[in-house]
C-alpha cells in the first residue's frame, strides 16, 4: 500500500516537473497577458484622452471625424492576435463572426464609405498609424514605440490601475 | 407653378452658396483614402404554399453593391439588382448615391436612396442575408405601395454625440412617388410638389444596441386614378445587442384628396429573435407578427388590402457569410381565409478581398 502511494506520488511529481521545464503553451500565454492593450494615434494628433464611450463610437464608426474635422482611419489587427480578441470583447462586445457581419452591414447601409484597414502585424500597424494622419489603432503595450502617441482612456494610461483594456 | 419654380431655384441657389462658402480641405485622390469595397448578395428560396402564391424553387435577387471612398470626404455608393421574373430578369438601379462628408454632423448627398421612412428599409436594403427573416414585412415590401421604398433627391444626414447619447438625423427633398406609386420618380417629378422626408434616431450609451426613432414624409401623389396629399408618420424601436433582436415599427399613412376627403391607413410589425448560446450560436429562432389596415375608400391604395401574418422560423448561420432560413408563415388578405406557407431560403454575401479580411 505504502509502495503504491510512493509510486503514484512519484508519477505526479514527474508530471509537474515536465510541465514546468517544458514551458507548456499556457505558460507563455500567461506572460503575454501581462501587457495591456494601448490605443495609439498618429503622433500629430491633438487628442490625448477619450472616454470609453467615445472609443466605442470611434471603433464602431458612429464617429468618423476627429475634433479638428480630419477623417478617422481605423486600423484593425487581423484575427488571432490577442489584442484583437480583447478589443472585440471589450469595445465591440462581438465575436469574430459578429464583427465581420457588423462591418459588412455598415458598408451595405452606406453608413461608412469603407471598413477598417486590416493590418497583419504590430510592425505594419506602427508604420501605418505613424504615416496616416487621423489614424488610430491598438497595440500590445510592449509593441508601442516612442514615435506613437498613446491615448488615455477615461483619464488612464495603460500602465495605470483601472485601465479598461487589460 | 411660377412660385414653385422660383422656390426651387432659391433653395438650390442657397444650397450651392452654402456649400461653396463652407471651408473644406482641397480634395484630391489620396492613396490613404481612395478605396473600393464590393459585395454580391444572392438568395434562393424553396416555397410550398397554399393558395395562388408561387411555389417551388424561386431565384431571389442578385444584388451587387459597391462603396468607393474617392477622397477624404467624397464617396459613391451603388447598388444594382437583377430580379427573377417569369419572362426573364428585371435589372434595376436600387441605390446610387454621391455623398460629401463635411463632418459627422453633416453629410450631404444626392441620388437614389431607400427612403428613410422605415427602419427596415434602411437597415437591410436588398441583402436578404442581412435580415433575419426570409422576407420583408408587408408594409415595406419591395414592389409594395404602402410606403415609398425608394426616394430620388437630396439628403442631409449626420450624427451628434452628447454625453451618454447619440442622435442621428436625416432631412431630404426629392421627387416623391412616381405615376406608378410603387416606384420612385426616377425620370423627374410627376407633379410640381417636392416630397420632404425627415427623421431622428436616438441611441443611448447605457443600453448597447437600443435605438428609437421616428420619421415624417410629405408628398403630393398624382396617378391616373387619383391625386392626393400624402403624409406618412412612422416610429420604431429596435434592440439588437447581439443575442436578442427586437424590432417594432409602426407607420401611419394619411391621404387627403382634392375634395378634402381624408383616408387613413396604418400598419405595424413586431419581430423578435434570439441567437442561441454556446455551440448552438449559429442558430437564431425568430417570430414576427404583422398587421396592415388599409382604408377601403382610399383611391390611392385601391390595389392594397388588409393583411395579417404570423411567422416563425429559424436562421442558421452555417458560415460567417451564408445563412439557411426555415420559416413557416400563416397569413390572410382582406380578412379572408388563412393560408399556410413554408419557406427554406439560402442567402449569401460575397465580400470583395478587402472586406473578406475583416
Amino acid at each position: 500500500m505504502k509502495q503504491q502511494w510512493r509510486a503514484r506520488a512519484g508519477t505526479y511529481a514527474s508530471i509537474a516537473f515536465l510541465a514546468l521545464t517544458m514551458q507548456a503553451p499556457w505558460s507563455s500565454t500567461a506572460s503575454a497577458q501581462e501587457f495591456p492593450v494601448a490605443i495609439v494615434v498618429h503622433p500629430d494628433s491633438r487628442v490625448d484622452n477619450v472616454t470609453f464611450d467615445d472609443l466605442r463610437r470611434i471603433f464602431t464608426a458612429q464617429q468618423q471625424f476627429w475634433g479638428d474635422n480630419s477623417r478617422i482611419t481605423l486600423l484593425v489587427r487581423a484575427p488571432v492576435a490577442r489584442e484583437r480578441k480583447i478589443v472585440l470583447e471589450r469595445i465591440y462586445g462581438m465575436s469574430e463572426d459578429q464583427f465581420r457581419q457588423f462591418w459588412i452591414g455598415k458598408m451595405f447601409r452606406a453608413d461608412v464609405a469603407s471598413g477598417p484597414k486590416i493590418v497583419y502585424s504590430s510592425e505594419m500597424a506602427r508604420e501605418l498609424v505613424a504615416a496616416i494622419p487621423g489614424a488610430i489603432t491598438f497595440l500590445p503595450l510592449d509593441a508601442v514605440t516612442s514615435e506613437l502617441k498613446v491615448l488615455r482612456i477615461d483619464g488612464k494610461l495603460p500602465t495605470e490601475a483601472g485601465y479598461v483594456l487589460r | 407653378m411660377c412660385n414653385v419654380v422660383l422656390r426651387r431655384a432659391a433653395l438650390l441657389a442657397a444650397t450651392l452658396v452654402w456649400v461653396v462658402c463652407t471651408p473644406a480641405r482641397a480634395q484630391h485622390p489620396d492613396a490613404s483614402h481612395s478605396r473600393f469595397t464590393g459585395f454580391l448578395f444572392g438568395d434562393v428560396t424553396f416555397a410550398a404554399a397554399e393558395g395562388d402564391a408561387a411555389e417551388g424553387f424561386l431565384m431571389g435577387q442578385l444584388v451587387g453593391h459597391g462603396n468607393a471612398l474617392l477622397t477624404e470626404r467624397l464617396s459613391f455608393f451603388g447598388e444594382l439588382s437583377a430580379t427573377a421574373r417569369q419572362d426573364g430578369y428585371a435589372f434595376e438601379v436600387e441605390r446610387a448615391i454621391i455623398r460629401y462628408d463635411f463632418a459627422d454632423a453633416l453629410k450631404l448627398s444626392v441620388g437614389r436612396y431607400h427612403t428613410p421612412i422605415s427602419y427596415w428599409n434602411t437597415a437591410y436594403h436588398h441583402g436578404l442575408w442581412l435580415q433575419t427573416s426570409v422576407a420583408r414585412p408587408e408594409l415595406i415590401r419591395i414592389g409594395g405601395t404602402y410606403l415609398p421604398v425608394h426616394f430620388v433627391g437630396a439628403l442631409a444626414e449626420g450624427s451628434l454625440a452628447a454625453p451618454g447619447i447619440a442622435i442621428s438625423y436625416e432631412a431630404g427633398a426629392g421627387n416623391g412617388r412616381g405615376a406608378l406609386i410603387g416606384r420612385a420618380g426616377d425620370a423627374g417629378d410627376v407633379n410640381d410638389e417636392i416630397a420632404l422626408v425627415g427623421g431622428v434616431r436616438i441611441r443611448p450609451d447605457f443600453a448597447r444596441g437600443l435605438q428609437v426613432g421616428g420619421s415624417l414624409y410629405t408628398d403630393r401623389i398624382t396617378t391616373e386614378v387619383a391625386s392626393a396629399d400624402e403624409r406618412i408618420g412612422s416610429v420604431h424601436a429596435v434592440w439588437d445587442a447581439g443575442a436578442p433582436e427586437l424590432i417594432a415599427e409602426y407607420a401611419h399613412v394619411r391621404h387627403e384628396d382634392d375634395a378634402s376627403v381624408v383616408s387613413t391607413s396604418e400598419g405595424f410589425y413586431v419581430q423578435g429573435g434570439y441567437r442561441l448560446p454556446g455551440v448552438l450560436s449559429g442558430f437564431k429562432p425568430y417570430a414576427r407578427l404583422e398587421r396592415l389596415f388599409v382604408d377601403d375608400a382610399d383611391p390611392v391604395f385601391e390595389s392594397l388590402t388588409d393583411y395579417d401574418a404570423t411567422i416563425a422560423g429559424v436562421r442558421w448561420d452555417f458560415e460567417t457569410v451564408a445563412a439557411l432560413k426555415a420559416e413557416f408563415r400563416r397569413d390572410r388578405r382582406s380578412g379572408g381565409e388563412w393560408l399556410n406557407s413554408f419557406f427554406v431560403q439560402a442567402a449569401i454575401v460575397v465580400p470583395s478581398f478587402e472586406a473578406a479580411a475583416f
